[in-house]
């Protein structure tokens, strides 16, 4: 038998030839393997026990091919729908001994549950405990996850089927918050076409939404006199018959510039619908508090307070998911449709005659006009003029006189 | 399985497919019945098909089936409770051919404790791994282990004397052939 002195223990080696063992430990078992003799006959054992084990076979399928009619049966009922053929089913099962228990144990169950929902009617106002739990009571309340639902509708969007939209209020009405199985796209794309016929352009643009069950988002039509006319518009289309709907738009005119882009938001879908799934559940348990229990009218109010919250919280979560719906069922496509512009020619020169008068009349203008400004400029500017004048004469009258005596004396100093 | 479970008809015929064959063995080395090995092999399915609805991807498809498999398995053990025909244990087979080494192995593995021969059947005929194991039975890594090594050691001693016979037929050829 193996001693202790080996460096791998025995599990580890059959381990090892079980190729169950970590790597670092399989290259030590596989390293003290090449050399101990002792370690060898254990693994020939193990691989001799093997071979001896496979030596009981089981003998083969008498109905190997093809599927049973049982299965075939149960596939055709699925999912998850009981059988009905070989078990005892219906109430015969009462009359087996785990067919009473069971029902011994549901009845009980239902009078505990009976008795004690009696009980909780009779509680006749409510306490700070109860409160406190009414507090607690969030948006944030878990909620179990269900099983996966398709929706056909958005689904359906993606996929061709844009005619079976299901409609917002089915998809709320069902309550259930779905997985989607197939990721959902927010397409975008983005066309510019320069035509020379502007008018039938538009025409065509408009028979190709109708065509493809779109419409129209915006629209602008500009006009300058030195430019083309410009047609920019914002195109709902449904999602699937997009690539359609842009090849037929590009044979409208030489398409300038073109872009796709698409946007996944089945992770946002996701979250939304949990979160309204959970506000329902918590206005549904608000309510629940509110029909079952009777308090003080403070308490009432809030509770009605806290509801109308949860209430406006569900309405605007709703219509994002519907906002959010229909960027998937419905492609944006920004559309802009350039005339292509010619320049006219300038008209004919005015006459001399024409010409002399007009520089008459513009001459008589300006006289007026440079007078009207020089009256203007007096009446506003003259009564300050006035008053500085007012300030500055007496000073400047005596520095004058001043310099003038001066001047007199330097005068008089010469002469003498 | 989880194309099955949104609606894939074909995944479950494939599922159906590539674990019919294996599941039977297990059934067919557990009991006595082939038919009844046969029926709890399609039972399987059934319980598949039933409970898709519930299924979530926490394990792989094969621990799964044999999750399903063990439990009905042991369903039909209470049923049975010691009704099943057994082996014949004082019955020693003699010959050494493919029929007698088969009843050697299940004389050999019904020596063995239930548990530890569960784990070594599981290991040795539906090639799970430890882990899978550890998981289908609720124990951790190192029992399975530990316990394989046992129940493999064990089994060993068993297939003692049939190794006995086997090298003395042998060397009664031999000797056969030399004169």
């Amino acid at each position: 038998m193996i001693t202790h002195n080996h460096p791998i223990e025995q599990e580890e080696l059959m381990a090892y030839l079980d190729g169950e063992l970590a790597t670092n430990r399989a290259i030590a078992a596989a390293a003290h393997l090449e050399h101990c003799a002792e370690c060898q006959e254990l693994a020939a054992d193990l691989r001799k026990l093997s071979q001896e084990l496979m030596a009981w076979e089981v003998e083969e399928l008498e109905s190997a091919e093809g599927t049973p009619i049982a299965i075939k049966a149960a596939l055709q009922d699925r999912p998850g729908k009981p059988r009905k053929t070989k078990t005892r089913l219906g109430w015969r099962i009462l009359l087996t001994r785990r067919g009473l228990v069971w029902g011994g144990g549901t009845a009980v169950a239902v009078l505990l549950l009976m008795s004690f929902s009696i009980s909780r009617l009779r509680v006749p106002e409510w306490n700070d405990k109860q409160m406190s739990e009414l507090t607690r009571v969030k948006l944030a309340t878990p909620i179990p996850q269900q099983e996966p639902t398709l929706h056909s509708g958005l689904i359906g969007a993606n996929n061709g089927e844009a005619g079976k939209l299901q409609t917002e209020e089915e998809q709320e009405g069902s309550d259930r918050p779905g997985v989607p199985t197939v990721p959902m796209i927010a397409r975008t794309a983005g066309l510019t076409l320069t035509t020379k016929e502007f008018d039938k352009t538009r025409a065509a643009l408009e028979e190709i939404l109708k065509r493809h069950n779109g419409y129209m988002g915006e629209l602008k039509v500009s006009a300058p006199s030195d430019a083309g006319r410009t047609l920019t518009a914002t195109l709902r289309i449904p999602a699937p018959q997009l690539e359609a709907a842009m090849a037929e738009l590009k044979k409208l005119g030489r398409v300038e510039d073109e872009s796709q882009g698409g946007e996944e938001v089945t992770q946002e879908y996701v979250d939304l619908q949990a979160r309204l799934a959970n506000g329902k559940h918590t206005e549904q348990r608000l309510t629940e508090i509110l029909r079952t229990r009777t308090g003080k009218l403070q308490d009432v109010l809030k509770v009605e307070l806290e509801i109308d919250r949860v209430r406006g919280e569900i309405e605007q979560m709703q219509a994002e998911k519907k906002e959010l719906s229909k960027r998937v069922a419905f492609a944006t496509l920004s559309t802009t449709v350039k005339e292509e512009y010619f320049a006219r020619l300038q008209p004919t020169p005015p006459s001399t005659g024409s010409r002399f008068r007009n520089a008459a009349v513009d001459g008589y203008n300006t006289v007026v006009e440079g007078l009207i400004d020089v009256g203007l400029f007096l009446l506003s500017a003259g009564p300050s003029l006035l008053l500085w004048a007012a300030i500055l004469f007496f000073p400047a009258r005596w520095a004058w006189k001043k310099i003038q005596s001066r001047k007199r004396g330097d005068a008089e100093e010469e002469t003498v | 399985m989880l194309k099955f479970q949104r609606g894939s008809r074909e995944a479950f015929e494939e599922l159906f497919a590539r674990y019919r064959e294996p599941l039977y063995g297990f059934f067919r080395r557990r009991l006595a019945s082939k038919d009844r090995a046969e029926d709890l092999a399609q039972e399987t399915f059934l319980a598949v098909i039933r409970a898709v609805v519930r299924y979530e991807p926490r394990a792989l498809v094969k621990t799964y089936l044999y999750g399903i498999a063990l439990k009905l398995l042991a369903v039909e053990r209470r049923k049975l409770s010691g009704n099943e025909p057994q082996i014949d244990e004082h019955h020693e087979p003699a010959e050494d051919g493919p029929q007698e080494q088969a009843l050697w192995v299940r004389q050999a593995l019904e020596k063995l404790d239930a548990g530890e021969r569960e784990i070594l059947m599981l290991r040795e005929y539906e090639q799970l791994s430890y882990e899978e194991i550890a998981e289908l039975l609720r124990l951790p890594v190192n029992t399975v282990r530990s316990r394989l090594f046992r129940s493999r050691m064990a089994l060993k001693s068993f297939l003692e004397p049939k190794r006995k016979i086997q090298s003395r037929t042998r060397g009664a050829a031999e000797g056969e052939a030399q004169s």
